[in-house]
Parts: C-alpha cells; sequence; structure tokens
C-alpha cells in the first residue's frame, strides 16, 4: 500500500491523470484504462451487450470461465443495473468497486472487469490463471527416500503444498507486497503457537523496510534481509523441498516465499544445518549418523587437502614419512612450477569444468566430463604439468565439496580453498593455520536473524546436540532446537526416564 | 575522570552461561608456557618437578577462591569496579591502570615467545614483526566483535586441541620410570622454589576478575572455575610426568621446548616429525589468551578512563609490535619470561589476597556503621 503513496509523491503528473471516482460513460472508461495501461496489447476491451463493456488483460485470465460465467450469462440480456448483473453472473469471487486505483490493481491479478454504461462503478469477477508448470521431483535436492515434489513457481501451489503437510490452524501465512515495480508478493510461513513471535516481527521489519523497485527471486531477498550479507557463508537456506521446510517450520523456523520462485527460503539457520538433509530423518539413525560426520569430514578434507599438499612439499616435506615423500618427490620431479602454482591450475582447471557443465544442457555435459577427466587429466600429468598424486587430491576435494546437502555451502567451500592455498603457498602450515583461525572466528561473528551461527554449539546447548552433527534415535528428539527460541520447547512428551 | 559505576549492569544478550567459565579459564590458562615449562621447574625440583607442578596447582585454586569471595561481596562487578569502591578515583585508578599495563605485558609476552618458537623451528628468516603482526591481527578481529566471539574462540580453542592429550601416549612407549624414583628426593624449599617456577605457565585464571561482570549464574561460578583448573592441572601434571620420563635429567636441562621435542617422536602412516603440525596448531591455544588478555586491558579503557573502547583494541595491540622488534635473542627472551614472571608472582599470587583483605575490611567496616547508625 505504502510503496503507492511514494509513487504518487514522486510523480505529481501522474496523480492529475488518475481520477478520483469512475467515469460514468463508457467512453471515459475505456479512455480512462487504455491511458493507464499505455494502450497495452493484451487488454482486451469488449462490448459484449448493448451498456455492458468487459475488460481484462488477456494473458492472466482463464478464458474458459471468462466464457462459462460471465460472456455466457449475460448474452443477449438486457441489465439495468450492477445488482442485476451481479445476480447473473456465476463467478464466486465478484467485487463491486468504486476506487479506480483498486480497480487497476485487480486487473493486474488477473480479473476481470465489467462496467455498465451510466453507473460510477464497476464490477470485478476473479477470473486468474494461475500461469505454471506441473509439480515436478526435486532436481536440486534430490532424495532417495522421501517427497518426490518440489516447489513450483507458483506461490499458491506452494502455500497448498505446505498446508496438506500441515493441516493446522496454527499454520500462520502472511503476505507482504516487495518492489514499487515487480510487486511480488511475498509470503511469510510459520507455526502460531511455535515459532517466536520476535524473530517473526524482526523477518517483517526487514521485509518491509526494504526499498527496492523489483524482487524476482529468494535468494535475492536472502541476500537483502541476512545479518551479515557480506559474509561469504549463507545465513539462511534455500531450500526446493516441501517436506523439509514443513518439517523445519515444526522446528518453529519461518519460511518465505515468493510468487515466481521455486525455492522457499528458511530462517533463522545455524551452520550445522547446511550439513543435515531432510532424508536424515527417514533413514536409520546410524547411518544417518555416519552420513553427517562424512559430509562434515569431507569439507574439512576439501578445504585443507590442497593446501596440505601445498604447505607439506613447498616447506615441510619432513613432515611427510619417507615411503610417502618418495613416490610424491618422483611424480613431483618432472613438473616445472612450484607447487603453489602447480595446485591453484588444477583447481581452476576443476572450476572450469564444473562452471562448464553446469552451463551446458545435460547431454553435452557428459562429454564435458569426458573431456576434463581423460583429456586434461591423463594429458597433464604426462605432458609434465602436474604430479598425480595431486590430480588424486584434486579430484578427491572436488567430489568432497559435492557432498554437502546445500548447494550454498558447496561453493562456499570450493571459494575457501582459493586463499587457504594462496596462504599455505607463502607460509606452509602456519598460513594454513591463519586461515583456519581467521574462518572460525569469522564463523564466530556471524549470527543469523540474530541466532549465534554456530549453535547449538557455541553457544553450548547440549541438548539439541542429539541432531547436529549426529542424529539420535527419533523418540530421543523430542525437543525443538533453541536456536529458533520456539514458544513450546517439546514436540512431544520426554518417555519415562528422560530429562 | 567522572565517577564510575561500581556494578556493572549487563545486557542479558551480553551475558555467558557459568559453564564456559571451565573453557575461558582453561584456554588462558594453557599457552606458551606449556610448550617448555619442564626445563625451567626441572632445575629447582629435579625429578620431583611433577609434585611442583601439584603445589602450584593447588596453590591457583586457593588463589581462585580467595579471587570468587572477593568478587562475591558485590553484586556485579569487576576488578576495576573494585579499585574504585575500594581505594577511591585516583588510587584505585592506578592501581587499574597498572593492572592494564600488567595485561598488555602478559599479551606482549605471548606473541614475543611464540614469534620466537615459529623462528626458531619453522621459519628462521620470517621476520618477527611480520609473524607479531598477524597474531594481532586475529586479536583485533576477534576483540572487535565482543565478549561472545572471545568466548566461543576460548571455547573452540579447549574443544579443538583436547585431543592433543592424546599424543602423549607415544612418549610413554619410551618411558623409563624408575627415573621419577625416589619420590620427595627434593626438599621442601626446592619443591617452592619449582612452584614458583610454574607461575608463568600457570597464570591465567586472573581474567576471571574481568569477566565476572558478564557470568548468568554466579552461584555456579566457582564450581566451574575450578573444573576449568583442576583440568590444567591434570594437562601439566600429565606432560610433566611424562617429560621426566621420558627424557633423561641432562636432556631436560638442555631442551628449551621439551613439550615440543616430544611431539618429535610421534608418527602416523602419513605423517611424522609431528611437531610442525603441532606448533602451527598452538596458534589456536594461544588466540584465546591474546583476546582476553587485550579485552582485559581495552575494557579498563572504558570502565577506569571512559574512552571508546573500539580504537583502543587497535592502538594497544599495534603497539605491542614495536617492542616485539627489539627483543632479539634468545637470552633477551628468557629473561623478559623470568622479568614477567615475577611481576606476575605478585600480581596473580600475592594481590588477591591483599585486595580480599582490604575488601573485606572495607565491607566490615560499612556493615558495623550501618548497624550503629540503626
Amino acid at each position: 500500500m505504502f510503496f503507492k503513496k511514494g509513487i504518487k509523491k514522486q510523480g505529481p503528473s501522474e496523480k492529475e491523470k488518475t481520477i478520483e471516482s469512475f467515469p460514468a460513460s463508457k467512453e471515459e472508461v475505456i479512455s480512462f484504462f487504455r491511458q493507464q495501461f499505455h494502450s497495452a496489447a493484451d487488454l482486451v476491451i469488449k462490448e459484449v451487450c448493448p451498456h455492458l463493456t468487459v475488460l481484462y488483460l488477456e494473458p492472466l485470465i482463464d478464458g474458459q470461465i471468462l466464457r462459462e460465467q460471465i460472456l455466457q450469462p449475460v448474452q443477449n440480456k438486457k441489465i439495468h443495473s450492477l445488482e442485476e448483473l451481479y445476480s447473473i453472473l456465476s463467478v464466486g469471487d465478484v467485487n463491486n468497486e468504486k476506487d479506480p486505483e483498486k480497480a487497476v490493481e485487480s486487473l493486474l491479478n488477473g480479473s476481470t472487469l465489467l462496467h455498465l454504461d451510466g453507473t460510477p462503478r464497476v464490477l470485478l469477477a476473479s477470473t486468474p490463471q494461475s500461469i505454471t508448470r506441473s509439480l515436478s521431483t526435486p532436481e536440486l535436492e534430490s532424495q532417495v527416500i522421501g517427497m518426490q515434489v518440489a516447489f513450483n513457481e507458483c506461490l499458491s501451489t506452494n502455500i497448498g503444498l505446505l498446508r496438506k503437510l500441515i493441516s493446522s490452524t496454527s499454520f500462520c501465512h502472511d503476505q507482504l507486497v516487495i518492489g514499487h515495480q515487480s510487486k511480488s508478493r511475498a509470503s511469510i510461513v510459520y507455526l502460531k503457537e511455535i515459532a517466536s513471535e520476535e524473530l517473526v516481527t524482526t523477518v517483517k521489519e526487514r521485509i518491509q523496510k526494504l526499498s527496492i523497485d523489483a524482487l524476482i527471486d529468494t535468494p535475492v531477498l536472502a541476500e537483502l534481509i541476512e545479518d551479515n550479507s557480506l559474509s561469504i557463508f549463507p545465513q539462511s537456506i534455500l531450500t526446493e523441498r516441501p517436506d523439509r521446510v514443513a518439517s523445519q517450520l515444526t522446528n518453529g523456523k519461518i519460511a518465505i516465499l515468493i510468487d515466481g520462485s521455486s525455492h522457499a527460503l528458511l530462517l533463522p539457520n545455524p551452520l550445522i544445518e547446511f550439513f543435515q538433509s531432510k532424508e536424515d530423518q527417514n533413514i536409520r539413525w546410524q547411518i544417518a549418523t555416519f552420513l553427517r560426520l562424512l559430509r562434515i569430514g569431507s569439507m574439512v578434507f576439501s578445504i585443507f587437502a590442497t593446501s596440505f599438499y601445498v604447505a607439506a612439499l613447498t616447506y615441510h616435506y619432513e613432515v611427510l614419512p619417507q615411503p610417502l615423500l618418495v613416490p610424491l618427490g618422483e611424480s613431483r620431479s618432472r613438473v616445472p612450477f612450484p607447487p603453489v602454482f602447480e595446485t591453484l591450475l588444477l583447481e581452476i582447471v576443476i572450476e572450469l569444468l564444473r562452471e562448464a557443465g553446469a552451463r551446458l544442457p545435460t547431454k553435452v555435459g557428459q562429454t564435458m566430463g569426458i573431456v576434463g577427466g581423460i583429456v586434461i587429466g591423463t594429458a597433464a600429468v604426462e605432458a609434465g604439468f602436474t604430479s598425480n598424486i595431486l590430480i588424486i587430491i584434486i579430484a578427491l576435494s572436488a567430489l568432497a565439496s559435492f557432498t554437502s546437502p546445500s548447494y550454498m555451502l558447496g561453493n562456499v567451500i570450493r571459494l575457501l580453498r582459493f586463499p587457504i592455498i594462496i596462504l599455505a603457498g607463502l607460509w606452509g602450515f602456519y598460513g594454513i593455520m591463519l586461515g583456519f583461525c581467521f574462518i572460525l572466528i569469522h564463523l564466530l561473528r556471524q549470527s543469523t536473524l540474530g541466532v549465534p551461527y554456530l549453535a547449538p554449539f557455541y553457544p553450548p546447548r547440549y541438548k539439541d546436540w542429539k541432531d547436529s552433527i549426529i542424529r539420535f534415535p527419533a523418540q530421543f528428539l523430542y525437543k525443538r532446537p533453541d536456536a529458533t527460541r520456539p514458544q513450546d520447547s517439546y514436540k512431544f512428551p520426554p518417555s519415562d526416564g528422560e530429562g | 575522570m567522572t565517577a564510575m559505576k561500581i556494578n556493572l549492569a549487563e545486557r542479558p544478550q551480553h551475558s555467558i552461561s557459568a559453564l564456559l567459565l571451565f573453557f575461558i579459564l582453561h584456554s588462558v590458562q594453557v599457552g606458551v608456557g606449556l610448550q617448555g615449562f619442564q626445563r625451567i621447574v626441572f632445575k629447582s625440583a629435579g625429578h620431583d618437578a611433577w609434585i611442583s607442578v601439584l603445589i602450584s596447582g593447588i596453590w591457583s585454586v586457593i588463589v581462585l577462591l580467595i579471587m570468587v569471595k572477593t568478587l562475591s561481596f558485590y553484586e556485579n562487578t569487576d576488578l576495576y569496579g573494585i579499585h574504585f569502591d575500594v581505594f577511591g578515583k585516583w588510587i584505585g585508578g592506578l592501581f587499574s591502570a597498572l593492572y592494564m599495563l600488567y595485561c598488555l605485558f602478559a599479551f606482549f609476552i605471548i606473541i614475543r615467545n611464540y614469534v620466537e618458537v615459529i623462528q626458531a623451528w619453522l621459519f628462521p628468516q620470517l621476520d618477527a614483526w611480520f609473524v607479531a603482526l598477524t597474531l594481532v591481527v586475529m586479536a583485533i578481529y576477534t576483540v572487535s566483535g565482543g565478549i561472545r566471539v572471545l568466548v566461543g574462540l576460548c571455547f573452540f580453542s579447549v574443544l579443538f586441541s583436547a585431543w592433543m592429550i592424546l599424543l602423549l601416549i607415544f612418549p610413554i612407549e619410551y618411558a623409563d620410570w624408575r627415573s621419577l624414583l625416589p619420590v620427595m628426593e627434593a626438599n621442601i624449599t626446592h619443591l617452592m622454589r619449582g612452584a614458583y617456577d610454574m607461575t608463568f605457565t600457570i597464570i591465567g585464571f586472573e581474567v576471571l576478575y574481568f569477566i565476572n561482570p558478564y557470568i548468568k549464574e554466579k552461584e555456579k561460578t566457582l564450581k566451574f572455575s575450578a573444573l576449568g583448573l583442576a583440568y590444567t592441572l591434570f594437562v601439566y601434571l600429565s606432560v610433566m610426568i611424562v617429560s621426566l620420563v621420558y627424557f633423561s635429567g641432562a636432556q631436560l636441562e638442555n631442551t628449551i621446548w621439551a613439550t615440543l621435542t616430544l611431539f618429535k617422536i610421534i608418527h602416523f602412516p602419513f605423517v611424522e616429525r609431528f611437531e610442525y603440525l603441532a606448533i602451527t596448531f598452538w596458534m589456536l591455544i594461544i588466540l584465546p589468551n591474546l583476546g582476553m588478555y587485550l579485552w582485559c586491558a581495552v575494557r579498563g579503557m572504558s570502565r577506569v578512563f571512559h574512552r571508546n573502547e573500539k580504537s583502543y583494541i587497535y592502538w594497544f595491540s599495534l603497539l605491542i609490535i614495536i617492542p616485539v622488534c627489539f627483543v632479539k635473542t634468545r637470552n633477551d627472551v628468557n629473561t623478559l619470561n623470568g622479568f614477567f614472571a615475577k611481576i606476575a608472582f605478585g600480581v596473580v599470587f600475592c594481590y588477591p589476597f591483599l585486595l580480599f583483605a582490604v575488601t573485606w575490611i572495607k565491607k566490615t567496616y560499612k556493615e558495623r556503621k550501618r548497624r550503629k547508625s540503626i
């Protein structure tokens, strides 16, 4: 609403054009809307019967509803008043509107406008057609076991999916409009009795404070409302899985969905949850724990393995045992570059392959794998550009970086490698440790919606450790995580003998 | 100088749970001292050095008790508040300023010792000022994040370095347990002398004086602080005993960094000469020390002199780099450590008793006055 006021203030000339109430005559109404939409090609103006004018934006309305429920009933009838017209129409949602501005707004949302000549009011029948595709399986966060449906680009479908998973009246759905050009509808979804009111207010305030012109996708919103947009670490999770959103809502989180975006945003989101997959809840706890440990281990490996190679071979070859040092030395004997250069070169090659693979169509993408793996890999070693042991380490660490269930964090891991490799090339292990300490302090400084980023480890909340890097059996997970500051801390009463 | 508030009203989002005191005190205690305290204590107490370690550990717990008692006279205060209350604006201010200087001195000593280790073991050509600068930048980054970041670093420092105690299993393989015998060969003077030599290694728990206002559950302060000190004592005792059985007496007297030398024999299938990794990993162990001492000093600027803290984080820490460049040789560092140990002994082990006595007298005097007036 207040975006409009802002526009009015900006352009006083526009205010002259708009009129306070509807003109009664047919010609004036038509010219008013023509002017408002700058003679848009898709604005359809029809005179169905003598006096009655129908207006709509063609791509936004459902043609079948228009034909069957509006045009057919009024055909060949003499209508004298709006009330009469109202009773004839069989569309469910019809509004009697006096305000021209609101009429324009409803037209933009897919309504059909009916005007009777000589009446200073209009009827607005809601006939929207949802421009959408059918539901498909999740591509980015695919799972073996679990819901096989992803969000699509239609907000009402997405909300419907969530409502289907949580059929409760406590399911709160607040809508805000963002962007004075795009007028994107953003939905804030949370559970009334669980989510912290303070966090909900914070989210709403942050969204309302935005004064941008257009918002097309959720990641942009994430960047705009995060605690620290300058950090490399994402502070909110983007997901395309309705089941993930639903289960996190029951943990007290807040989800933001935007019309036109197939990703939901979950807040607040501590670092550890980037290593958790929804699937962890669907498989046995031993396996889930193992997988989580594997993911965290591979993150550490992915960030530090190549820099360890650089440091060890540049400065501290003493740390490598003899049996390991000899083959390493042999394979490096033909390489003309220092280790740091060799490693950076190969890391960039891997990134090139990944980026090229991501941009190419799937069928051509497979060729990239062959080019990258066989041609570049083997040829580089044979030409003496890199040592084959480095190829193994780099390939492993690239592989490890893809185990992250969050695409966003996978990117972070891959990028973090580069500064640490350079540090290792400059000051060996000391450089690596500098990088490690810097990352640790940086993580300690971050927060997500005011919640510490390293929760539940710091500040320590031992009860929440049960569902962190390990996953306890489901009957022990009776508590909601403290990180979301839930109003109701317990999911279900703990079984006997449990605190 | 306007009158300062004795009791601090800390906002709840800044307060930390008492449990974290365990991590804070342990992480500030363990630092550069642990790398080579064996030689100094051995010189005084011989192969009974472990008893000296025990004595100094128990002594530290007694001092802690006195500190907690002193702090409990007040609702929610730090050392600067007590100084102001007990000694008044000017003398109290002077004492506070001296304590700040002590904190900065500790900050400097830690950096200088670590720089020396880095130069001696890893990079002889690397300039001292450069290593100091990198450490200082890390300390600045931590302290400017506020108390929660600092305490978090303490927490993770303890957590991530806890595994290192397991490395002591490797030297035990070569242990000669008879070298501990006969027990109590050294006389009491020697043992006390050895305990005194532990000062440099065992100090650090005095930061409780400054962290106190931020503790949420004051009644648990003593419990968790004592646990932290006990864990430190356990670490020191194990390292000392393993060193005593691993090295011969003559070796120990000539080994400056006995703990690091212990790591030399550790080898895994993929890594050997573990001291290279250990030395660099030590950065994580000393960062909480640096951060905590810097924070204590900077805290004084706002508490005592009512200045804006932020800018002094940079001033103080960058100022420290200058003296680092002037201390060059091993002898200089040794003399400096001895000098610092003397000061620290006074500040950490003696001053709390004096402060307790004065505070107690003042309190009872006030109480009596109040009763009389009723």
